[in-house]
């Protein structure tokens, strides 16, 4: 039985998890930013008219926090210049790939021998080799994950939770790849040295759940764990929250109290990685919103976005937004020229329709925000003390610790831009301890200076 | 390139719940429909006048105040609307039209809108509309036409209610047509809107269906007012009776179900609207025992309006992950730490 936690609510779900997988075109040209992940950016390994084969590594960085990123198209290396990150919207260097069309593969990561299955240092060099990262959105390397939990950690999750709306990656990957999914997970559980890895997956996917318990999942070390069907019940916290009944602190991570969260398709991906030899390179990819043709579509990393939307079929109405990720927490993109990225669940095409903003936002003091926050915050004042730039209150309402899952802004009836303003404020406050910092120093400085 | 600059931008979250502030004005009128047709089956015409003219003055005193400060309109948010019907529920039905037009203006300009509109004024503008009437027309408010149901029971047009009988005679000067039964469907004299509990009710759980309100102020509202008047009974009474005879008299269901959770006047964090509810209740009875007046809600919430900010920052919600023993060794730390740097400066 999941434990429960404050807040949350319920948005309409608008999945489509009945459309298969299919497949699209490759892009005659695919654009790989060289950081697809939190941590140190890569190095380009390639030079610009080289051959690459798909699979190939063609950038890493020796870094502890990186992962490495690889062809996902095999072809002629065009261009290493700064292109436009689709989440970032900076110009970061990416490596431009001309597709031949041939998708030769590369054959550097041969699959692991039954041995190595069973050694988590084989495991985990896979692991990062094969650069799999969060694919939840946080994009937080695996590897690192894992290892720094070593030691700490002695709760493994899986999350299937999959709450926000229009997303069915993960769905579909239960639905179709059940077995390997589960394989997936031993493998993460074997390299994190635990016995028994939780998988928490919302009840809206009986299907999937049944399935999967179907497998037995025990020989696996894996349980299901069905969860109560609330946004963000896929958030890291809650997760922990539901599966443990512990709290991660403020401020803290999950390995603080001793568990690790990770992702469905990140499972997946770990097992293409170890069982097949194949490096992370594409990704279920939800397509939703009232502009465009549903679809769950495989989609390779570096696609250009409009050849995505072209390949389905293009704008079926007058568009007002195009979201990368859940309608929740996704980000707005502006330029559909960029190429995806590994953390990018869902492409949504809005129209006019979906847009309930207003001119004029006003709060009516309803309370409604706090009623619903996850950390059991009070956005109310946490957005009144920062549009006040009122430092102290900020602090004091702990405007750093919202995680910015987006509830209480759904949730208002006056439309405040409740998380925009808080991500905002994060942004403030780094600002001014940096520029304090910075005074500091040059104070100290000065006063060296003087003796 | 250029078509790709047409696409807006914004932060996330890019989907918000249908429930918006014109909404929950219309629920809380939906809400306070069923009140409105027991009180047009008992005062006939001159109640429903009265509400038309309410609603009309206010929406219009709103908007005219909005356009004269060249403010964006907002009379289409419905909140002048809940206004001008609360306003005039808490009324008898007999007062003259133009004091509820003076009314509606105080309410609106004064109270509402000089702060700054919704969300802003800290006082419950019905309530203090009504304040300002008992106060200037005290016997206006307290002369109560007959309801229809007691026509043939009552001689002349005018009588007392039941917390009039209450507050100034003994048990058994009570007289018998004030009996439970129909002071809970609202046979009764009183203020428009306050006479039928059922009504009422039928009222405050549609509003919780919507979620448009919590449990948390009606329930401990009029919880605190049953332990108080069960615990101290009166002469001549039976104790549950005389607890049933408080419920259902006055405007004390009328205030803890529509008046006490206005949002704007009441505290946000859930902690906070148990202390506000608990208060209304105790200042309630002790206004009823001991005040000038018969009736102590409208007083017991304006009191409780001024404390609201106060009991906001006195009642914070309690992080995740944060328990209760850390917030209060943390809170402890934090006090060593200001006497400490107090000390030293001495």
């Amino acid at each position: 039985m999941p434990f429960k936690y404050y807040g949350g609510v319920h948005p309409d779900e608008m999945k489509q998890p009945d459309l298969a997988t299919s497949f699209i075109d490759q892009p005659p040209q695919v654009v790989i930013p060289l950081q697809m992940h939190i941590g140190a950016p890569c190095q380009p390994l390639v030079q610009v008219g080289d051959h690459v084969t798909m699979g190939q590594k063609i950038g890493d960085n020796d870094a502890p926090l990186c992962a490495p990123i690889h062809a996902t198209v095999s072809g002629t290396v065009v261009a290493i210049e700064p292109r436009r990150h689709c989440v970032v919207g900076d110009l970061v260097p990416s490596i431009v790939i001309e597709n031949d069309g041939l998708d030769t593969p590369c054959t550097d990561l041969a699959p692991l021998t039954p041995e190595q299955l069973k050694d988590p240092d084989a495991i985990l060099e896979r692991i990062r080799e094969g650069g799999v990262v969060g694919m939840g959105g946080a994009m937080f390397p695996t590897a690192f994950k894992i290892q720094g939990g070593r030691g700490k950690v002695d709760t493994l999750i899986i999350n299937g939770a999959e709450c926000e709306p229009y997303l069915n990656g993960d769905h579909r990957t239960m639905l179709e790849h059940p077995e390997e999914l589960l394989k997936g997970i031993e493998l993460v559980r074997i390299a994190q040295g635990v016995e028994t890895a939780y998988y928490g997956i919302e009840e809206n996917k009986q299907d999937a759940i049944d399935l999967l318990n179907s497998l037995n999942p025990a020989q696996y070390g894996v349980v299901i764990v069905p969860e109560k069907v609330k946004y963000p019940q896929g958030a890291e916290k809650m997760q922990v929250k539901a599966n443990t009944n512990r709290e991660v602190k403020p401020g803290g991570l999950p390995s603080g109290v001793g568990c690790n969260v990770v992702s469905t398709f990140t499972c997946w991906s770990v097992y293409r990685a170890c069982y097949e030899g194949r490096p992370l390179i594409e990704r279920v990819l939800s397509v939703g919103g009232t502009a465009i043709k549903p679809a769950n579509v495989m989609v390779r990393f570096g696609t250009p976005l409009q050849f995505i939307i072209d390949q389905l079929g293009g704008f079926t109405r007058p568009i007002d937004r195009v979201v990368l990720g859940g309608p929740m927490m996704g980000f707005a993109s502006f330029d559909q020229s960029c190429g995806l990225i590994k953390g990018i669940s869902g492409l949504l095409c809005f129209t006019e329709d979906e847009n309930r903003d207003v001119e004029e936002p006003t709060c009516i003091r309803c309370g409604k925000c706090i009623q619903v926050c996850p950390m059991k915050l009070q956005p109310i004042h946490m957005y009144m003390y920062t549009l006040k730039k009122d430092f102290d209150n900020m602090a004091k309402f702990h405007v750093t610790d919202c995680f910015e899952c987006g509830s209480c802004t759904y949730n208002c009836p006056g439309r405040l831009p409740l998380t925009p303003t808080f991500k905002m404020g994060k942004g403030m406050i780094k600002a001014r301890e940096a520029e304090l910092r910075a005074k500091a120093e040059a104070e100290q400085a000065k006063k060296e200076g003087g003796k | 390139m250029e078509e790709k600059m047409l696409y807006k931008v914004s932060g996330a979250p890019f989907v918000r719940a249908k429930t918006d502030t014109q909404r929950i004005m219309l629920d809380v009128l939906i809400a306070l429909l069923p009140a409105f047709c027991v009180a047009a089956w008992q005062f006939g015409a001159a109640a429903i006048v009265r509400v038309i003219v309410s609603v009309v003055s206010c929406v219009f005193f709103e908007f005219a105040y909005r356009k004269l400060m060249k403010k964006s309109s907002t009379i289409h948010d419905l909140s002048a609307c809940v206004t001008g019907v609360l306003l005039v529920f808490c009324m008898p039905a007999g007062v003259p039209i133009w004091m509820i037009v003076i009314a509606s203006f105080l309410s609106i300009v004064l109270v509402k809108q000089l702060y700054g509109g919704i969300g802003k004024n800290f006082l419950n503008p019905a309530l203090a509309g009504r304040a300002f009437m008992l106060a200037g027309y005290a016997l206006f408010m307290t002369t109560w036409p007959v309801p229809s149901a007691l026509k043939t029971a009552v001689d002349g047009t005018t009588m007392a209610t039941p917390l009039g009988a209450l507050y100034g005679g003994t048990a058994a000067e009570m007289p018998a047509y004030f009996n439970l039964v129909d002071m809970f469907i609202g046979k009764i004299p009183g203020c428009i809107g306050e006479i039928s509990t059922a009504a009422l009710l039928i009222g405050f759980a549609y509003l919780l269906i919507r979620k448009v309100i919590g449990w948390q102020i009606p329930v401990t509202f009029v919880g605190t007012v049953a332990v108080l008047t069960l615990i101290f009974g009166r002469e001549g009474y039976g104790n549950v009776e005389w607890m049933l005879f408080n419920l259902c008299s006055g405007g004390l269901m009328l205030g803890a179900i529509f008046m006490a959770t206005d949002y704007c006047t009441s505290p946000v964090t859930p902690k906070g609207q148990l202390i506000y509810g608990v208060g209304c209740g105790a200042l309630t009875v002790l206004i009823r025992y001991f005040g000038g007046y018969p009736e102590g809600v409208s007083y017991a919430i304006l009191i409780m309006n001024l404390l609201v900010w106060a009991i906001d920052k006195a009642t914070p919600q309690r992080q995740f992950g944060v328990s209760a023993e850390e917030l209060k060794a943390a809170k402890q730390a934090a006090k060593a730490e200001k006497k400490a740097a107090k000390e030293a400066q001495a």
